[in-house]
């Protein structure tokens, strides 16, 4: 019986990790520069930017991921004049990287916040431009304070690519539940479970290493 | 004169800083500025560099306007030349503000190289032979959490200096100090002075002004005092 489950479940899952993997990776690699930019953004002087990169923060944090992948989906393309059909794939990524941008650039926020107003002043007394300053002064500073937060929100990314059952799209959960049904078991979860902790498992070692490698100050 | 104030006025809202204050700082000399704390001090010094904008008055650093009065209001130079007559005038900050996640040679070369002042092989030359007369050979590849609070005040003295300043400020630089590295301090300070470089300290220590001042400006209710030593 095991052995049939299994004989099922590995191919699926295989095919399945592609999707799990890919929605995590794509998000990432968008989200995160993203998010930088959005920071800044809210933090800008000009009140109406700051108060709609506040709103838009506030939808993304306030309604349910599930919910912005269906109304990306099923919803938008009833929106009058901005409408558009979006394909399956098209939503996955627009809803992940909207949604983990906000949370991301939140982090961001609190970090650049957290820079002593001593390091903007040396660098203006020294003649350093605004863009210069931010990129060689106060971002690689700031990347080493919100490294363990954004660790935090990059290991539930991994699991909230569950969520992409809601379109139909095949991840490696869908994978256990297709097997549990056919064959009335309930050990594809359990075999699933453990993907997903092997996963995060390495993401946890690799975190690791990326924070000791800015272990060299303080 | 290298440095010359004139009628500079500052005041946070209602609560005024200084009113009118006028004074000038020549070549190679040392000044202090002292006074109670709360008596604007470090505001002053704020605003010679830029860090605050002055209500009125104007800031002359070698006959070049940095701001000056025009219709009531405080004018800065244009942009460019801002930026020019801003290098002519350096700050060591009370907590030096070193780069942490850079090195003595990456905090010392920074600023040169963005503001493309030399080549590489020039601005690094310049910082090793600031880092040795300032004793801090040895200590290029340091981190600035490596190194002892008066190798760190060194560190930004010398950050400051690549940038060829005329002036130089300090604020507090005694604060975080012990007896002997306070020695070694004013011996820096007098060097830098002998060097040309004009040099204005704002402090509270009396000592430190009995010992290194040339001129002292005192601050209080706003006004200040001048008294050559």
């Amino acid at each position: 019986m095991e052995a049939k489950v299994l004989r099922m479940l590995v191919p699926m899952t295989l095919e399945g990790l592609k999707v799990t993997l890919g929605v995590f990776a794509v998000t990432l690699l968008l989200s995160l520069p993203l998010a930088v930019v959005v920071a800044k953004l809210r933090m800008s002087k000009n009140r109406i930017i700051s108060k709609m990169t506040g709103t838009y923060i506030y939808i993304m944090r306030g309604t349910p991921l599930l919910l912005q992948l269906m109304f990306i989906f099923f919803g938008f393309y009833r929106v009058p004049y901005i409408g558009y059909p979006f394909s399956r794939e098209q939503a996955i990524v627009i809803a992940f990287v909207l949604n983990y941008t906000a949370y991301f650039a939140e982090i961001f926020r609190g970090g650049i916040n957290s820079i002593d107003v001593g390091q903007h002043e040396a660098a203006l007394v020294l003649g350093l431009s605004k863009t210069r300053t931010f990129m060689r002064i106060i971002l690689p500073q700031v990347i080493k304070n919100v490294l363990p937060s954004i660790g935090n929100e990059v290991i539930t990314l991994v699991k909230d690519t569950s969520l992409v059952y809601i379109l139909g799209s095949s991840d490696i959960l869908k994978a256990a539940r297709s097997v549990s049904n056919v064959y009335a078991a309930f050990s594809p979860y359990i075999y699933i479970g453990l993907v997903y902790m092997v996963i995060i498992a390495v993401l946890t070692r690799i975190l690791d290493k990326i924070e000791s490698r800015f272990d060299y100050y303080r | 004169m290298v440095l010359s104030v004139e009628n500079l006025s500052k005041s946070f809202g209602k609560n005024l800083v200084f009113h009118d204050i006028s004074f000038s700082v020549g070549k190679g000399e040392i000044v202090c500025i002292r006074g109670k704390s709360g008596e604007g001090k470090t505001t002053l010094l704020r605003c010679l560099t830029s860090l605050e904008i002055p209500d009125k008055g104007t800031i002359k650093i070698n006959n070049k306007y940095l701001c000056k009065e025009e219709n009531n209001a405080i004018k800065y130079a244009q942009k460019k030349e801002l930026q020019a007559i801003r290098q002519e005038i350096g700050l060591v900050f009370q907590n030096f503000n070193l780069f942490p996640h850079m090195n003595v040679m990456e905090n010392l070369m920074e600023a040169p190289l963005f503001l493309k002042k030399d080549s590489y092989a020039n601005i690094r030359k310049r910082a090793l032979e600031l880092l040795k007369s300032l004793e801090l050979e040895g200590k290029e590849d340091s981190y600035p959490f490596q190194l002892s609070g008066g190798q760190q005040q060194r560190v930004a003295i010398a950050r400051a200096c690549m940038l060829n300043p005329s002036v130089l400020c300090f604020d507090e630089p005694t604060s975080a100090l012990d007896e002997e590295t306070r020695g070694q301090i004013s011996k820096i300070i007098r060097y830098l002075a002998s060097a040309g470089i004009a040099i204005i300290i704002v402090t509270h220590d009396n000592a430190f002004v009995d010992e290194i001042a040339q001129r002292i400006i005192t601050m209080k209710d706003g006004e200040i005092t001048i008294e050559n030593q």
